[in-house]
């Protein structure tokens, strides 16, 4: 990838580095240009609103026209010269968060500590994973979660800990434990634990219509070739005592 | 302020807000109110959204925030966060050399430095 190098030119010269080593490590970043895996599954380079190197003179199609130096104080800046990317802090387009083009992600809940899983969920979902987050669009990917039956709690909250939920009148309280949850419905567990962590309102609520929560080993979630959901928790995995 | 100019500032408030004066003076001068503050507000705001950004851009590498930024101050790199988010979301590459520079000057926590010789056994 050729065109990185002249922007990475162009931001050694404002950053004033009083050691020698940092000019060294310029000169180690050719070698990283093949090496995109290291980087994750987030960094797409295909939104179509950012491009890595803009070539402001040469209008490829509908780009920027070459506007002369005479008649330059009739346009604004950003029509002479094109969006200011440095100065302005990016906002993502409606291009940049298309639902068809975001990623899927599937965690088997089997022997997973329920809090600790649905924290590292919520935080896909949600987006804090990649650069781009922005807390006001919806930018994380598609969650799926299978064996939901068999998530695991410690101690013993899985006949202690208590779902709640009242149905608005007098005396409607509905009180069930951990394990009359798993027998009856337990895909509402994860949901309970993910919306619990999610924000609420009107974006939180349609975050939470991009986690599937399944009860056995079956989604019908296949077309999308999901991948594992990497989780860095060491303590996320359930050890029988 | 004559009503036409509240009127004006009224424009696309709910309801009788936009049309009746006595309900438009008090949300216009609750707006105006509001616009005072959060000209405030909005430069602690952005630089939480920079952080997170360059939080989350950097824990790709391995590194978090803090350890980060120490390794930054440590080389006086003086980008600021906002150039350094904007780093991180558009060039990728330049974002990593800046995470190993910083890792080099400050490993972090999980870097036990190794004692050797004599004191290896103190």
């Amino acid at each position: 990838m050729a065109t990185t190098i002249p922007t990475s030119a162009f931001i050694a010269t404002p950053h004033r580095c009083s050691t020698g080593r940092s000019s060294a490590i310029w000169v180690q970043k050719a070698q990283f240009s093949a090496s995109s895996s290291s980087l994750g599954v987030s960094l797409s380079l295909k939104r179509p609103s950012l491009r890595l190197v803009s070539v402001r003179c040469e209008a490829n199609g509908a780009g920027m026209p070459v506007i002369p130096a005479q008649e330059r104080w009739m346009y604004e800046e950003s029509e002479i010269n094109g969006p200011d990317i440095w100065n302005k802090t990016w906002y993502p387009k409606a291009a940049d968060h298309v639902n068809t083009e975001k990623t899927w992600y599937i965690v088997d809940a089997s022997d997973k500590i329920l809090g600790r899983m649905a924290s590292t969920i919520a935080n896909y979902i949600r987006g804090k994973n990649l650069a781009t987050y922005t807390p006001s669009v919806d930018m994380g990917a598609y969650v799926i979660v299978i064996n939901a039956e068999k998530v695991a709690v410690s101690g013993q909250k899985r006949s202690q800990k208590l779902y709640r939920r009242h149905s608005g009148r007098p005396g409607g309280m509905k009180i069930e434990t951990f394990d009359q949850l798993q027998k009856r419905i337990p895909e509402r567990i994860v949901e309970h634990a993910v919306r619990g962590m999610l924000p609420k309102g009107r974006l939180g609520r349609t975050l939470f219509t991009h986690l599937k929560v399944y009860k056995g080993s079956e989604h019908p979630h296949q077309a999308q070739k999901p991948i594992p959901l990497p989780i860095r928790d060491k303590r996320i995995q359930f050890v029988k005592k | 302020m004559n009503k036409d100019k509240i009127f004006k500032l009224a424009k696309g408030f709910r309801g009788r807000a936009k049309n009746c004066i006595r309900i438009a003076r008090e949300r216009v001068e609750k707006a105006l109110q509001y616009s005072y503050r959060d000209r405030r507000n909005k430069k602690r705001d952005m630089r939480s959204l920079w952080i997170e950004r360059i939080n989350a851009g950097t824990r790709l590498h391995g590194v978090n925030y803090g350890n980060f930024m120490h390794g930054l101050m440590k080389e006086n790199i003086q980008l600021n966060r906002k150039v350094l988010s904007e780093l991180a979301m558009h060039e990728p590459y330049s974002f990593k050399a800046l995470v190993n520079v910083s890792r080099t000057a400050f490993p972090g926590n999980n870097a036990v430095p190794k004692k050797e010789g004599l004191s290896s056994i103190l």
